[in-house]
C-alpha cells in the first residue's frame, strides 16, 4: 500500500487548517454569544442583596455551554459509525479509528463540566460563601436541577466507559448502544432550565427534549463529517446523502419544538402577555435571535443540500468545508444564546 | 435506522418517567406594599407574592432606607407563594427599596426589588448604618439542613459522591492506559 493510501483521511497539512476553522468558529462564537448576553442581561443590583461574584455569574454560563459542546461532540461522534456504515470497514476503520478516542475524551469533558456546574450552581445559591461538601449534598438533594446535573454526568461516565470498550474492540461494541448513552445523557439537561406550570407541562417537557436531542444530533453529525470524513471524497459521497436526510427532519424538528417551547413559556407564564412580551423581555428577544439563526442556518443548508451535494455525490471537489463553517459557526451562536435563555427572565 | 429510533424511543418513554418533572420559574406577582405605593406610615411587615410556591429556606428580603439604612427586623419567612419579613418602625421620609432574592421552584435564583415612599418620617432608628450587602451564609430553616444531613450520612449524595469518584477513577486510569496503547499501536505501524 502507498502511503498516501495508508494515511487516515483528514490528516493532511490543510486538514489543521480546516479544524481550526470548524471547531475555532463553533467554540467562539458559542462562548461570544453567551458572554455577551450574559453581559447585557446582568441583573441591576438590589439593595441589601447579596449576589454571585463575576466568577459564578460568567463562569457558570461558560461551564454550561461547555457541557453543551462537549455533549454535542459527543452525539455526533456516536452518530458517526451509523452514517458510515460497516459494510466497508478497510475504508472506514481508518476514521473510526480517529472518532473513538475523541469520543471518550470529550465523554470526560462532559462529565466533568457536569460535576463543576453541580459546584457552581451551588456557590450561586450561597453568594459569598465557597460551597462546602455538605452544601453541595443538599443541593443535589433538594433540586432536580442539581439530580439533573448528576444524571447527566453519570451517563457521560458510562459513555466514556463504553467508548473505551470500543476503543479496544471496534464496533463490536454496538453503535446504538453509545447513541442511547449519549442521548440519556443529554435528557436531564432541560431540567435545569426554565419550565412552567400547567397542564402543559408534559407535553411542553417532550417538545424541549426533542429539541435538545435534535439540535445535538444535526450540529455534532455535520461537525464530525467535516471534522473525520471531508477529507475523503469517497466515503464523504457515500456519508454526506445519508446526514443529509437527518438533517432534514432535524430542522424541521428543532425549528417546530424551538418555536412551542419559547411562545408556550412565555404565554403560560402569568402575568406576560404575547406578543408585547416577545419584544419587552430578556426571554423574548432571545427567542427571537434564536430564530434568526435557525432563518440564517436555512440558506446555509439549503446551498449544501441543493448545490453542493449532487457535486459531492459525483466525487468532484466542492467548498463543502467552508460552508458547513459558516453554518456551524451560526449553530455556536444558537447554543450560546440556548444556554442564556435557560436562565433568561420573562419579565 | 428504523431499530435505532424504536430504541430511542422507549428510551425516552423510560426517562420522562424517571425524571422529576422541572418546576416552574417564580415571576413577583403582587407586593404589599405596591411597587410605587406612597405610604403615610411605615408597613409592619413586607409581603410579596408570587404566582407559586416559592422553596423553603434561602429566601431572603432586605429593607434599605434612603441613605443606605437597613430596617427589616429578623428572618425572612415562606408561606407557600408568600415570602414576608417584619419591618421595624422606619425612620426618615424617603424612597424605601426593599430587595428580595428566592429560590425558584425551578432552582433558579430570582432577584427584584419594590420601592415604595415614605412621606411622613416615622420615629424608628436604623438597625445598623449601611451595611455591606450580607449573605445568607445558611438556609434559614435549620429543618431542611438538619434533614439534607441526615439524608447525607444515611447515604443519598453523600453515597453518590462515593460512587461517582470512585467511578471516575477507575475510569480515568482505563482510559489513560487505553488511549496511550491505542497511540502506541498507532506509532508502531
Amino acid at each position: 500500500m502507498t502511503a498516501t493510501l495508508e494515511r487516515a483521511p483528514g490528516t493532511g497539512p490543510a486538514a489543521g487548517a480546516v479544524r481550526r476553522l470548524l471547531t475555532g468558529g463553533f467554540v467562539s462564537s458559542a462562548l461570544l454569544a453567551v458572554l455577551a448576553v450574559t453581559a447585557l442581561t446582568a441583573q441591576e443590583a438590589v439593595p441589601g442583596i447579596a449576589v454571585p461574584g463575576p466568577l459564578v455569574e460568567y463562569g457558570l454560563p461558560v461551564l454550561r455551554v461547555l457541557l453543551d459542546l462537549a455533549a454535542v461532540a459527543v452525539v455526533g461522534l456516536s452518530l458517526l459509525p451509523k452514517m458510515l456504515g460497516f459494510d466497508d470497514p478497510d475504508r472506514t476503520e481508518p476514521v473510526m479509528r480517529r472518532a473513538r478516542p475523541l469520543a471518550v475524551t470529550f465523554a470526560w469533558a462532559w462529565a466533568v463540566l457536569a460535576l463543576v456546574i453541580i459546584v457552581f450552581q451551588t456557590a450561586q445559591l450561597n453568594p459569598g460563601v465557597i460551597p462546602t461538601p455538605g452544601m453541595i449534598a443538599r443541593y443535589v438533594d433538594d433540586f432536580g436541577a442539581g439530580q439533573g446535573m448528576l444524571f447527566s454526568a453519570a451517563c457521560a461516565l458510562a459513555y466514556a466507559g463504553i467508548g473505551l470498550l470500543a476503543v479496544r474492540f471496534g464496533e463490536k461494541v454496538p453503535a446504538e448502544l453509545r447513541i442511547v448513552i449519549a442521548f440519556f445523557g443529554l435528557l436531564p439537561i432541560p431540567v435545569t432550565g426554565h419550565a412552567v406550570n400547567s397542564l402543559w407541562h408534559d407535553p411542553i417537557m417532550i417538545s424541549m427534549e426533542l429539541h435538545v436531542m435534535g439540535s445535538a444530533a444535526w450540529t455534532g453529525g455535520l461537525l464530525t463529517i467535516m471534522l473525520l470524513v471531508a477529507g475523503n471524497r469517497d466515503l464523504l459521497a457515500q456519508v454526506l446523502p445519508k446526514f443529509s436526510r437527518l438533517a432534514t427532519l432535524a430542522l424541521v424538528l428543532v425549528s417546530v419544538s424551538g418555536l412551542v417551547n419559547g411562545l408556550a413559556s412565555l404565554a403560560l407564564t402569568q402575568g406576560i402577555e404575547l406578543p408585547g412580551a416577545l419584544f419587552g423581555s430578556h426571554y423574548g428577544l432571545l427567542v427571537i435571535a434564536k430564530t434568526a439563526c435557525v432563518a440564517l442556518l436555512i440558506p446555509f443548508a439549503a446551498h449544501i443540500r441543493f448545490r453542493l451535494l449532487p457535486r459531492i455525490a459525483a466525487r468532484q471537489a466542492t467548498a463543502v468545508v467552508a460552508w458547513a463553517a459558516a453554518e456551524i459557526t451560526v449553530m455556536g451562536l444558537a447554543y450560546g444564546l440556548a444556554v442564556a435563555l435557560t436562565t433568561a427572565s420573562m419579565t | 435506522m428504523r431499530r435505532l429510533l424504536t430504541v430511542l424511543l422507549f428510551a425516552c418513554a423510560a426517562l420522562m418517567g424517571v425524571v422529576t418533572p422541572a418546576q416552574a420559574h417564580n415571576v413577583l406577582i403582587g407586593s404589599d406594599p405596591a411597587e410605587g405605593a406612597s405610604l403615610a406610615e411605615g408597613p409592619r411587615t413586607i409581603t410579596l407574592t408570587f404566582d407559586q410556591t416559592v422553596r423553603q429556606g434561602f429566601a431572603q428580603i432586605s429593607v434599605t432606607g434612603p441613605d443606605g439604612t437597613r430596617w427589616e427586623d429578623g428572618k425572612t419567612t415562606v408561606d407557600g407563594a408568600k415570602v414576608s419579613v417584619a419591618v421595624r418602625p422606619l425612620g426618615p421620609a424617603g424612597q424605601y427599596v426593599a430587595g428580595y432574592r428566592i429560590m425558584s421552584s425551578d432552582g433558579h435564583p430570582v432577584a427584584g426589588k419594590v420601592t415604595f415612599t415614605l412621606t411622613a418620617a416615622g420615629t424608628g432608628a436604623a438597625a445598623q448604618p449601611a451595611p455591606a450587602a450580607t449573605a445568607p451564609a445558611t438556609p434559614q430553616t435549620p429543618g431542611l439542613s438538619a434533614q439534607a444531613a441526615e439524608a447525607a450520612q444515611n447515604g443519598g449524595a453523600g453515597m453518590a459522591v462515593l460512587w461517582i469518584v470512585g467511578a471516575l477513577v477507575v475510569l480515568g486510569g482505563a482510559t489513560v492506559v487505553a488511549l496511550r496503547r491505542g497511540g502506541d499501536r498507532e506509532a508502531s505501524r
